[in-house]
């Protein structure tokens, strides 16, 4: 069978687009804390996903809902209204991270598919094994630390699907475990649902370029021209033995196209693209060249340049296959 | 400091677009936007409270700029000569062909921003909304001018057709290709 092609959508148009760009499934998430990418004027009312649903299943592509943030001790009533109006919405799974969630889902949404989100970090057989038994997960999203090698035989030893991220911003630490952003301002993306907030970004100008700032905190500084990365601390430069260079991690973005055959001979069910935080036009773009390159693969042909089609659209200006093929300093 | 970025309009289109700042261009489009609020009142909910919030919008190849409080049905555009120093609380700059790319969605304002097409300053959270609104809108031309049915569907096809040209001719970014 061909690979799954897992499509994001920060708005109801977003999810049009990536419908008619070729999205097997596409992923979406409330407008509130429930979800990962909780940004100003993005996601889904509960009636903007009926219509977003009723949309993708009159083409034939899934919807599939991120309710995958950490729900708050003893105020669990959004992620649970999330899960009713996901299932009410017609929603073909939900992406769940926590375990009241997960727990919750289980017990009240039987019918409910439950995809276990990239925020939980699960990549051992034995936390998977975990995952499926207690609570019937069917499918993992791979945290983005493991080579191609590593998937192959985490594939071999568990009972579920597995999902694995090919292109897009890239969340370098293992996924839901970074304090970087709680620390800078306050606000996490496994808590509230957003890393570096936007009301605590600036950019300032002066004759030495545009530094950024998070919540007053200078975490780089570009000249006139030089490509540009988001504003999180794990992409920042910062002065260390002497020299001024990023850190963590350079301003990369995701790009596993060369590795999608390999992927998929090491049992890899469905691949997934980052940037719910994008626009339409991304999200037209990047869908239908990978749709291409899944095709062509499935045709047993050559590769689709997906790189050079899709090198203005990356952070920095610079693509990574990431772990997949590690390399690391 | 002075910015350059690529896709400028050439020096003969400026000086035609030159009378541009007299005209009343501000009560224009404070009308066409007040417009679509009625039209689709779900756009200025996705902006909630940052509909208040001021936005500069300085085309840098044009010597007037705009200052949009996109408050809904009480929404207001002002039309200035560049050089009036204004404050705001955001702050976009780059060349008009690459923002009005932005309003349609021709462009992706991350991928701008990173190839440094276009600047910003300000309250980035209010700029974040406003692109996101903007983005779910799926504002086409005829919606500016309040065009429905066929006339519509000309307006749209003639000024997407005539943007496209003029992308091409001027250098803009190609959504997807590196500037
Ligand atoms: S700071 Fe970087 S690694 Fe940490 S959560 Fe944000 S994007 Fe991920």
């Amino acid at each position: 069978m061909s690979l799954e092609l897992v499509c994001p959508a920060g708005t109801p148009s977003a999810l049009r687009a990536a419908v008619e760009a070729g999205a097997h499934s596409v992923y979406c998430g409330f407008r509130d804390e429930t979800n990962a990418r909780n940004f100003p004027g993005l996601n889904f009312s509960p009636d903007e996903l009926v219509e977003g649903v009723r949309f993708a299943h009159a083409h034939g592509t899934k919807v599939l809902v991120a309710i995958n943030t950490f729900a708050k001790a003893g105020a669990m009533d959004a992620w649970k209204a999330a899960l009713a109006n996901a299932e009410k919405a017609g929603a073909d799974a939900v992406i769940l991270a926590d375990l009241a969630v997960l727990d919750h889902a289980a017990t009240h949404h039987p019918n409910l598919r439950l995809h276990l989100s990239v925020q939980a970090a699960a990549a051992t057989p034995e936390a998977i094994a975990f995952y499926a038994d207690t609570f019937g997960v069917k499918r993992i999203v791979m945290p983005r630390v493991l080579s191609v090698e590593e998937i192959a035989k985490l594939n071999a030893a568990i009972n579920v699907e597995t999902e694995a991220f090919v292109f897009g911003g890239l969340c370098p630490m293992t996924e839901g475990r970074c304090s970087l952003s709680s620390y800078a301002t306050g606000k996490s993306p496994n808590l509230t649902g957003v890393c570096s907030p936007p009301e605590h970004v600036a950019y300032t100008e002066d004759k030495n370029g545009t530094a950024t700032r998070l919540n007053g905190f200078t975490i780089d500084r570009f000249g006139a021209g030089e490509q540009a990365g988001y504003p999180t601390l794990c992409k920042g430069r910062f002065v260390a033995g002497g020299k001024t260079f990023y850190l963590f991690e350079d301003p990369v973005s995701l790009n596993a196209a060369s590795l999608i055959a390999a992927l998929a001979k090491a049992g890899v069910t469905a691949l997934k693209i980052e940037g719910r935080q994008r626009g339409k036009g991304y999200v037209a773009e990047v869908v239908r060249t990978f749709r291409a390159a899944v095709e062509a693969i499935d045709a047993g042909g050559t590769e689709v340049e997906v790189g050079r089609l899709l090198s203005g659209l990356v952070e920095g200006g610079r693509q990574t296959s990431g772990a997949y093929k590690k390399t690391w300093r | 400091m002075a910015e350059h970025f690529r896709g400028e309009l050439p020096r003969f289109l400026r000086i035609l677009a030159a009378p541009a700042g007299f005209l009343p261009l501000g009560p224009a489009l404070t009308m066409a936007v007040r417009r679509f609020a009625r039209r689709k009142p779900a756009v200025f909910d996705r902006l909630g409270e940052y509909g208040k919030c001021s936005f500069l919008i300085e085309p840098s190849d044009l010597d007037v700029s705009f200052l949009m409080v996109p408050d809904g049905v009480r929404a207001e555009v002002k039309c200035l000569r560049r050089r009036a120093s204004q404050t705001a609380d955001v702050t976009v700059r780059g060349p008009l062909l690459v923002l009005l790319g932005l309003l349609d969605g021709t462009f992706d304002g991350d991928a701008l921003f990173f190839n440094r097409a276009i600047s910003v300053s300000g309250r980035t959270d209010a700029l974040v909304a406003l692109r996101n609104s903007i983005e779910d809108a799926e504002l086409t031309p005829a919606d500016f001018v309040g065009a429905t049915g066929s006339l519509g569907k000309l307006v749209d096809r003639s000024v997407i057709g005539g943007l496209g040209l003029a992308r091409r001719f001027t250098g803009s970014p190609i959504p997807g290709e590196p500037s």
